[in-house]
């Protein structure tokens, strides 16, 4: 959007909203908590602001990250640059007005079209803001689908997720039980998932692959033992071109993260909430959906649709309160995904799982290190467990320019020492090996 | 718009027929011209207890979405299965096709706390 001051006109707006000077406005603050003047230094110049932020800038120092966890540093095309930012995308506001919206309307659509054909679901919305608010949704969608109050998660998912999620649901009065993990392979605990489950039960959740970036296997019992209760399954967008889809293995709901499609890690956010279900679910799925239909000439028109389930038409009983979407980053997925391909997604898929598997080899080699901790099916990220001290490691390594991975030691206590190492496309053979010297390197810890 | 006769009326537009033991309900034809075209209904388990004035159910249509409640204390034994696939017979038929559920009545006297066609007409001429 343009910004267009009317400071010329400043006298003639006074004069026709009937006050005298602008302070007038503010009247209705107290004069107590009114501020006369900030304490800010003189303005600069462009040259000057420039070479603050250069100098700045310079402090930052480029490491070899190893960190994933849900936010993953996948490389980024060029081109998805140059798509999303020319302005009718990069400045396009809400498009709640199809006639003057209808690129960024055919843009999410298309990226709906492209979750729902990947996670195998009839639907996806418009995306959501993150992982965490999308699995926070989904649970909150279980209860008002089956009228039922508690749910299942799996104790090794991420730390944020479930502080989201107990946010969303405390008003709910939603009550959350967490399962355990099969000490040898880190996927679910099916003994327990069964001990668990009950009539009171709204939903189940797994994430595949898991937060030790371990794939389920299981898929077909964890099914049988939820049965006709929901299932709500999390995912890595890029596994799925190498692995089944959860809606051939029974998925409701799928959820996920849409970042490693396109989006740079940015210190953490803006992040993609992915958010798919079944057809039959539709009314209950919160958020922004959009539709293609027909305009009065007959010509395909995209428009929002099923609005009526949303906070600004429905008020109190709308299905979720979120009347927005990640527009920008679905719509770098969209770019992504277009670029890649079905054959690009199944490359980098079996690339990922080929080099977590020679960095997590290669680190089982050093003396008093295990890797992968867990006897399982690995995509882009693994557990190390050391006898050393995994926070004073981290810290030799960082001295050297090289980020190990999460230090997981004060949320999984008990895994002792460990870590979740995650490796990218981008990272070369000797990249990965680097980071194997330097393990080696640190031995007085 | 037609408010049909012999029939008792909530306040909150829908439509009670006695049928024995039973009541069916609906909306009312001034209801659903109100709603305009109706694209989905939501309708309760048969077999819920629900109390005079709980929620039933929810209809949507093109421009809003409205709840409707009981009129009567009772037993839900029925729903209109036949909406699901064409919630527009609310629209076309509202006081034959288009009834929403079958209710079995806990206390028969809450009927006459109902409105008459001819008191319901009253209520929509005075708000209109």
């Amino acid at each position: 959007m343009n910004y267009i001051p009317n400071l010329e006109f400043k006298e003639e707006i006074l004069k026709e909203i009937g006050i005298k000077r602008i302070d007038e406005l503010f009247s209705d603050i107290p004069e107590i908590v009114r501020i006369n003047r900030l304490n800010l230094p003189d303005g600069k110049t462009e040259m000057e602001v420039k070479k603050e932020i250069t100098c700045t800038l310079k402090k930052n120092k480029r490491t070899l990250s190893f960190l994933g966890g849900g936010i993953y540093d996948n490389y980024v095309p060029s081109a998805v640059k140059a798509i999303i930012q020319r302005s009718e995308f990069y400045t396009s506001y809400t498009p709640y007005q199809p006639e003057v919206s209808q690129g960024m309307l055919q843009a999410m659509f298309e990226y709906q079209s492209m979750i729902a054909e990947l996670t195998g679901m009839d639907a996806a919305n418009a995306s959501m803001y993150d992982w965490a608010t999308s699995v926070a949704e989904a649970v909150l969608m279980c209860s008002r689908i089956t009228k039922k109050n508690e749910f299942i998660i799996p104790k090794n998912i991420h730390w944020e997720k479930k502080s989201v999620l107990r946010n969303y649901t405390k008003g709910a009065k939603l009550k959350i039980k967490e399962i355990g993990y099969d000490e040898k392979t880190g996927e679910i605990n099916l003994d327990e998932l069964k001990s668990t489950i009950n009539d009171n039960t709204a939903g189940v959740y797994v994430e595949n692959p898991n937060f030790f970036g371990v794939l389920e296997e299981n898929v077909a019992d964890i099914k049988n033992i939820v049965g006709k209760t929901l299932l709500v399954v999390g995912i890595n967008p890029l596994t799925l071109g190498i692995i089944k889809p959860p809606g051939e293995y029974g998925a409701d709901i799928v959820v996920g993260e849409g970042q490693s499609l396109g989006s740079p890690m940015n210190f953490g956010g803006p992040l993609l909430g992915l958010f798919a279900c079944k057809k039959e679910y539709v009314r209950q799925m919160p958020g922004r959906l959009i539709g293609m239909t027909k305009d009065s000439d007959g010509r395909t028109a995209f428009c929002m649709t099923l609005q009526t389930r949303e906070q600004h038409i429905r008020r109190e009983k709308a299905a979720s309160n979120i009347c927005t979407n990640e527009s920008l980053c679905a719509l770098s997925a969209v770019a992504y995904l277009s670029l890649l391909g079905s054959d690009g997604l199944e490359k980098i898929g079996k690339e990922l799982v080929s080099k977590t598997k020679f960095l997590a080899d290669e680190i089982n080699k050093i003396d008093g290190y295990k890797a992968p901790l867990f006897n399982s099916c690995h995509f882009n990220e693994f557990v190390v467990k050391t006898k050393k001290d995994t926070n004073r490691i981290h810290k030799r390594l960082l001295e050297s320019g090289i980020d190990a991975g999460i230090i997981l030691n004060q949320h999984f206590p008990e895994l002792g020492n460990s870590m979740l190492c995650t490796v990218s496309e981008t990272h070369s053979k000797e990249d990965m090996l680097r980071l194997v010297d330097a393990l080696k390197e640190v031995k007085d810890v | 718009m037609e408010i049909k006769k012999g029939l008792r009326y909530a306040k909150t537009h829908e439509w009670v027929k006695v049928e024995g033991k039973n009541v069916r309900v609906g909306i009312s034809s001034y209801a659903q011209e109100k709603m305009t075209d109706i694209v989905y209904v939501e309708l309760p388990e048969v077999g819920r207890e629900v109390k005079k004035g709980d929620e039933l159910g929810v209809l949507e249509s093109v421009k809003s979405v409205s709840e409707f409640y009981t009129p009567v204390t009772g037993k839900i034994v029925d729903v209109n299965k036949n909406l699901e696939n064409s919630p527009d017979l609310i629209n076309s038929s509202p006081y034959d096709d288009g009834w929403l559920v079958v209710l079995e009545m806990k206390d028969e006297t809450e009927i006459n706390e109902l409105l008459s066609a001819e008191d319901y007409e009253k209520q929509i001429s005075e708000t209109a």
